[in-house]
């Protein structure tokens, strides 16, 4: 099981070089990190995994670029829209996350856009970012949204990672704390545990139906 | 009201976090406001009279925390909502949860032993990180270092605008002037 941070950003959109937080996510209980716009290295053990975000494009700009990311082993997350927006987007192949459920419309994410990322193995990002810095209603809309994740994942079963969005050293949370966080909205540690190996899970190889013997 | 023999008290735990970054300078005050209203905002007023949370001290970089038994799983969650302390961007890492403040102290005793034992060694030459020492450069732009743990450096960009404090590992730095130092390269 690999334990992995489903979203950093790196300088200079961040103020932490990847280094630096490759080496936060060490003491905090990581062993690997998706970097965003970084390149793909180890340093002191932990794995940075490149990462790209693409948010306020069209679906099928988000195919095009999703077409050109696969194989260059970047994890491909796009940011949540509409109700359709997120179908389409879940059964692209090529991409691996959905983001940004929390500021999503109340009703984009249903128990059919739960079946297609199923069935195509798309996680859905739980991004700590807003309980850890949004208070009053910001938060509470978060914790809401995730709790509707909560009961589609039980019944549908699709990957999910956490994320922390840390633009900095000081954003990043420990894998217990992370736990905590997580508990607000029902998820317990086994849970926790599963989502935080879920980039493993959603960039492994495809496996075929079929076995040739 | 008379004190309470120890038998009928409440009974309390404390929890020990680390600030970060190092070398910040926190009021207990400031980190006291902080962390109510992280724990009243999270939580609300009913579990924050259960939970007394109350801030201890500040002692070598690290904040003790102390509330009653068994709401500190709370309190943990709450602490790691802190993001900035008076306008100043902290985080605090949690290390250990005791029954007695002064098993605390001896964790921070212990906590700044490793990591003075993690400390670079200064270099033979002599040569400080302060200012005097040699110019950093991250990127493009000249930076001077904040702070030094192991392999992590805090910097600041220098300049009279847009200066922020940057995060960094000592592969991350490149000196500048390299080949003028007589004893550099």
């Amino acid at each position: 099981m690999k334990i992995t941070d489903a979203c950093v950003v790196p300088y200079p959109a961040g103020d932490s070089s990847v280094r630096r937080l490759a080496l936060e996510a060490r003491s905090l209980g990581f062993d690997s990190i998706v970097a965003l716009a970084a390149k793909a290295e180890t340093v002191c053990g932990v794995e940075v995994i490149p990462g790209i975000y693409l948010a306020g494009l069209s679906a099928k700009d988000v195919q095009s670029r999703a077409k050109k990311c696969r194989g260059t082993g970047t994890v491909v997350s796009v940011q949540a829209g509409d109700n359709g927006f997120i179908r389409t987007v879940a059964n692209t192949r090529g991409v691996h996350i959905l983001r940004g459920i929390y500021a999503a419309d109340k009703h984009a994410f249903d128990h059919v856009t739960a079946k297609i990322a199923a069935d195509n193995n798309t996680a859905i990002d739980i991004d700590l970012a807003p309980i850890i810095f949004g208070r009053g209603h910001q938060r509470q809309k978060a914790i809401h949204r995730y709790l509707d994740v909560m009961v589609l994942e039980r019944r549908f079963e699709f990957p999910l990672t956490i994320s922390s969005s840390a633009r900095s050293v000081l954003g990043m949370r420990a894998v217990r704390e992370m736990t905590g966080l997580c508990s607000l909205f029902g998820m317990d540690e086994t849970g926790v545990q599963a989502a935080l190996d879920g980039v493993a899970r959603v960039t492994a190889p495809e496996e075929s139906a079929v076995t040739v013997i | 009201m008379a004190v309470r023999p120890p038998t009928l008290r409440e009974k309390r735990r404390y929890v020990l976090a680390r600030i970060d970054p190092e070398g910040v300078q926190v009021d207990p005050k400031d980190l006291y406001y902080a962390m109510y209203e992280a724990v009243v905002s999270l939580f609300g007023d009913p579990v924050t009279a259960a939970m007394q949370p109350s801030v201890i001290g500040i002692e070598s970089g690290c904040a003790l925390f102390r509330c009653r038994r068994g709401t500190e799983r709370e309190l943990m969650v709450a602490l790691s909502t802190l993001g900035v302390c008076r306008e100043v961007p902290v985080a605090l890492r949690i290390l250990a949860v005791s029954g007695t403040a002064e098993s605390l102290r001896e964790r921070i005793a212990a906590f700044q032993e490793k990591a003075t034992a993690e400390q670079t060694p200064p270099d033979q030459s002599g040569e400080s990180v302060t200012p005097a020492g040699p110019e950093y450069r991250f990127g493009e732009a000249p930076v001077e270092i904040l702070s030094r743990h192991g392999h992590k450096v805090d910097v600041i960009e220098k300049g009279f605008k847009n200066t922020r404090r940057l995060y960094l590992t000592t592969e991350d730095l490149e000196i500048l002037h390299a080949t003028t130092i007589p004893d550099g390269i």
